[in-house]
C-alpha cells in the first residue's frame, strides 16, 4: 500500500515538474518536491537505488551552495552521474525535486552519486530519510536571527544528527564546525594557510566568540575570511589542527593557484572564501576516488552558478551589485572587504532595508555592528547614500560610528527608486557599489532601465 | 576636584558577542564624551582575567548565547560577594538580552536542565522552544521612549511586576503575557532591547551614565543633547511610523 502511495505521489511530482518546466520556469526547483512531501511526509525515504556511502550533504551558514556546485561539477566532469539540488533549493522540497527528476517511474534513482546542499534547519529531517555517510560543515555563523536566534541553536540541532557512522568533512579554521569532530572517528579537516590576504584583528573593539567546548574566549591567530582562520581557545586545548589533511597552502592569487593534498591546482576563482570551497571539494572528491588530474581538469571549467556580483548600467554609471544575505554579518563584511580593494573614486549605495523574510517584518540592523566599516573611511568613497523606508538613519549612524563624516552621507528615508537614482545623479562619479538584498536589486534593475533611458517603450 | 572619569568594565566581550552589542560600548563612550565625561573602558576578556569591582562605575554584560549563562554565573560566583556588594552599593550593572538570566534566580533550559543564577534580580527565566524576532518599543518610568529590536529566546518572569524597567508600547518584552519589559532594581538594569540599545537610544545611555557618575559622587549637569542625537531621533521617528503601519 505504501509503495503504491509513493508511486502515485512520485507521478504527481513528475507531472508538476513537467508543467512547471513548460508554464512556470524557475519554480520547478522546489515546488514539485514540496507538493509531494505534503502528500506523503516520508516521500524522500522511499526512493531506491541510493548508496548512502555515495551521498554527500553539504551544510553550514555560508559557502554551501558554492561548495556543492563545485563538488557536483567535479564529479560530473569526471564522468560520474550525480543527483543534486544545484539550484539552491536546499530544504526537503528541493531534495525531493532532485530525486523526482533523476528517478524512473517506480522511484529508482538513476545516479551513482548524490550531492546535496542542505539548509541547516532541515538537516535533521532530511537525514532521517536519507542517512548520508558523508557530511560537510562549512561554518556556523550568525544568520537569520529571527528564525535561528543564535548559532548554538543550530549547533544543538546538528548534535542530534551527527554520529559515528558519518565521515565528517570539517572546516579546520572555524571553531563551531570543527567542534563536531567529537561525533566521529572518521574526520577529514580542510582549511587554508596564511596568504597575502590573511589578516589579524587586534583593535580594541575586535571581538571573537565563545569556545564551543568550554565557553572561554576563542583567539584567532589569523583570519583568512571573517571568523575563519587559525584559532585556539584561551581556556582549554581546543584549537585548529596543525596539519589538516587538506590544507590549501602557497596560495598565489595572481596566478590563481595553490597546493592542496599533495598537488598544485590552478583555479578560476581566487577570492579567499573560494579557496576554502576548493579545499573542501578536493577533500570530498579525493575521498570518493577522484584523481587530482580529474579535479584539475574540472577546476579549469568551473563557473559558479549563482555569482555574488552583478552589474547594472545607469546613464554613464556602472552599478556593481554585491549580494548580501540580510542579518548575515559575514556576507556584509565580505562585500565591504571587496569594495575596499577598489581604490578608485566611487559612490556607495547602501540599502540594508527592513527584514521582510518572515512575519512580523521588523527593523533589525544590529548585524551592521558586527561588521567593520572603518576601512571605508579612507577608501576614496566620494558619497555614501543610505536608503530604506525605516532604517536609512540607522544605516547612516553605523557609518558615523565608523568615523565617516556625517556630511558625506545622503539619507533617503524611503525605498523609492526614482529618489535613489535622482540622488545618484547629483554626483559625477560613475563607479557605484550597491549593497542591498536581492529583491531591491531586481527592482533597481528595472528602474535603472526606465530612468536611464534604455527601456523599450 | 571631582573625578570625571567613567570606568566601564566590558565583561567578556568575546563570549557575549551575539548581536553587534559592542556598539553599546561605543555608544557609552560617545555619549560620555558629549556629557563632558572621560570614559575609560576596560575589557575583561577571559575567565582568568579579574573584574575590578572596586574601581568600576558600570559593569556591562552584553547579549550572548544562552549556553554562556551557566559558565559566566559559575565564574562570577568565584568572586564571592564581589558582584553583590557592587550592586548593593548602587553601582550600575547592565545586562542585555538573554544574558539577563545571569542576574535572575533561575534559568530553565530547553533540555530540561536548570541553571541557578546570581539572584540579584527577582525573576525567573525559561528558554523558549521557538524564537521570536520583532521590533521592541517601550517607555521608562519617566516616559523616555526606547526603540529597539528583540530576538526573544528566553522568557523572563518578574516576581513583582513593579520591578519592570519599562512598559511595552509595541512588541513582546519579557514574555507573552504581562506587557512588562526588562527589570530594574536599584541601579541594576536588564533589558531585552537590542539594536544596539544604547546606539539607537543615546538618551538612555545618558541617563545611565549620569546615574553611574552620581554614585561616585559626581553630579552631572543635565545637558540637552538633542542636536547631537539628531540621527537617532530621526531613526526613532521612522521606525515608529513603520511599527504603526504594521498594525
Amino acid at each position: 500500500m505504501k509503495k503504491i502511495k509513493f508511486i502515485f505521489t512520485l507521478w504527481i511530482g513528475k507531472l508538476l515538474m513537467h508543467f512547471s518546466n513548460v508554464f512556470a520556469k524557475g519554480r520547478g526547483t522546489n515546488m514539485p518536491g514540496a507538493k509531494a512531501n505534503k502528500l506523503m511526509p516520508d516521500f524522500i525515504g522511499n526512493f531506491t537505488g541510493i548508496d548512502y556511502s555515495k551521498v554527500i550533504f553539504i551544510t553550514g551558514t555560508n559557502g554551501k551552495s558554492t561548495a556543492n556546485n563545485m563538488v557536483v561539477h567535479t564529479l560530473r566532469s569526471s564522468g560520474k552521474k550525480v543527483c543534486s539540488n544545484l539550484e539552491g533549493a536546499n530544504m526537503i522540497g528541493g531534495i525531493a525535486t532532485a530525486l523526482i527528476r533523476d528517478s524512473g517511474i517506480f522511484g529508482k534513482v538513476k545516479c551513482e552519486y548524490f550531492s546535496f546542499e542542505i539548509d541547516e534547519r532541515s538537516l535533521e529531517r532530511i537525514y532521517s530519510f536519507i542517512p548520508a555517510k558523508n557530511v560537510c560543515v562549512t561554518n556556523l555563523q550568525k544568520d537569520q536571527v529571527q528564525r535561528n536566534g543564535e548559532p548554538d541553536y543550530i549547533v544543538s540541532k546538528f548534535r542530534k544528527v551527527f554520529n559515528p557512522d558519518m565521515k565528517l568533512f570539517l572546516n579546520n579554521g572555524e571553531p563551531r564546525a570543527k567542534s563536531f569532530e567529537v561525533f566521529s572517528e572518521n574526520v577529514v579537516y580542510y582549511g587554508v594557510g596564511e596568504n597575502k590576504y590573511t589578516f589579524k584583528k587586534d583593535k580594541f573593539y575586535d571581538v571573537t566568540m565563545p569556545c564551543p567546548k568550554c565557553n572561554d574566549k576563542i583567539v584567532f591567530d589569523f583570519y583568512n575570511v571573517d571568523n575563519v582562520g587559525k584559532f585556539h581557545c584561551a581556556g582549554c586545548d581546543f584549537k585548529s589542527e596543525e596539519n589538516p589533511g587538506f590544507y590549501a597552502e602557497n596560495v598565489d592569487f595572481d596566478e590563481c593557484s595553490f597546493d592542496c593534498g599533495g598537488s598544485r591546482y590552478i583555479v578560476t576563482n581566487n577570492e579567499p572564501f573560494y579557496i576554502y570551497n576548493y579545499a573542501l571539494c578536493i577533500a570530498v572528491c579525493s575521498s570518493l576516488g577522484i584523481t587530482s588530474d580529474e579535479m584539475q581538469s574540472a577546476f579549469y571549467t568551473f563557473k559558479n552558478i549563482s555569482g555574488r556580483m552583478e552589474t547594472l548600467s545607469y546613464k554613464t554609471k556602472v552599478l556593481k551589485y554585491i549580494r548580501i544575505k540580510q542579518e548575515n554579518p559575514e556576507t556584509l563584511q565580505t562585500a565591504l572587504d571587496y569594495i575596499t580593494k577598489d581604490k578608485s573614486p566611487k559612490i556607495m549605495l547602501m540599502g540594508l532595508e527592513e527584514l521582510r523574510d518572515f512575519h512580523p517584518y521588523y527593523t533589525n540592523t544590529f548585524y551592521s555592528f558586527d561588521v567593520d566599516f572603518e576601512s571605508l573611511r579612507d577608501n576614496n568613497i566620494k558619497r555614501f547614500i543610505c536608503f530604506s523606508e525605516a532604517v536609512a538613519y540607522d544605516t547612516a549612524n553605523r557609518m558615523i560610528y565608523a568615523g565617516i563624516d556625517k556630511d558625506m552621507i545622503s539619507i533617503i528615508p524611503n525605498d523609492n527608486d526614482e529618489d535613489i537614482l535622482k540622488e545618484l545623479d547629483k554626483y559625477d562619479v560613475d563607479n557605484v557599489y550597491l549593497i542591498t538584498w536581492l529583491k531591491k536589486f531586481h527592482e533597481l534593475e528595472k528602474s535603472t532601465k526606465i530612468y536611464g533611458g534604455d527601456e523599450n517603450e | 576636584m571631582s573625578d570625571k572619569t567613567l570606568n566601564i568594565s566590558w565583561v567578556y566581550p568575546d563570549l557575549l558577542n551575539l548581536h553587534g552589542d559592542r556598539g553599546n560600548v561605543m555608544a557609552l563612550e560617545k555619549v560620555a564624551k558629549l556629557m563632558g565625561i572621560t570614559p575609560k573602558v576596560t575589557r575583561v576578556d577571559t575567565f582568568s582575567e579579574r573584574i575590578d569591582f572596586e574601581n568600576s562605575d558600570i559593569i556591562l554584560f552584553n547579549v550572548g548565547e544562552v549556553k554562556t549563562v551557566a559558565p559566566i554565573v559559575e565564574n562570577l560566583k568565584k568572586y564571592g560577594n564581589g558582584i553583590y556588594d557592587f550592586a548593593n552599593r548602587n553601582k550600575v550593572i547592565v545586562a542585555v538580552g538573554s544574558t539577563g538570566a545571569i542576574l535572575a534566580k533561575q534559568l530553565k533550559r530547553r533540555d530540561g536542565s536548570t541553571v541557578e543564577g546570581l539572584g540579584i534580580l527577582d525573576m525567573n527565566c525559561v528558554e523558549r522552544n521557538e524564537i521570536y524576532g520583532d521590533d521592541l518599543y517601550y517607555t521608562l518610568d519617566d516616559k523616555t521612549e526606547i526603540l529597539a529590536v528583540q530576538i526573544h529566546i528566553v522568557d523572563f518572569f518578574l516576581e513583582n511586576e513593579n520591578d519592570a524597567l519599562g512598559k511595552i508600547v509595541y512588541g513582546k518584552g519579557n514574555n507573552d503575557s504581562d506587557s512588562t519589559e526588562g527589570a530594574k532594581k536599584n541601579n541594576v538594569y536588564f533589558t531585552n532591547a537590542l539594536g544596539p540599545v544604547f546606539v539607537k537610544n543615546p538618551w538612555f545611555a545618558q541617563k545611565i551614565i549620569a546615574e553611574a557618575m552620581k554614585q561616585k559622587g559626581v553630579e552631572i549637569e543635565a545637558k540637552d543633547l538633542s542636536k547631537e542625537f539628531e540621527t537617532e531621533l530621526k531613526s526613532a521617528e521612522y521606525i515608529k511610523k513603520f511599527i504603526k503601519n504594521k498594525g
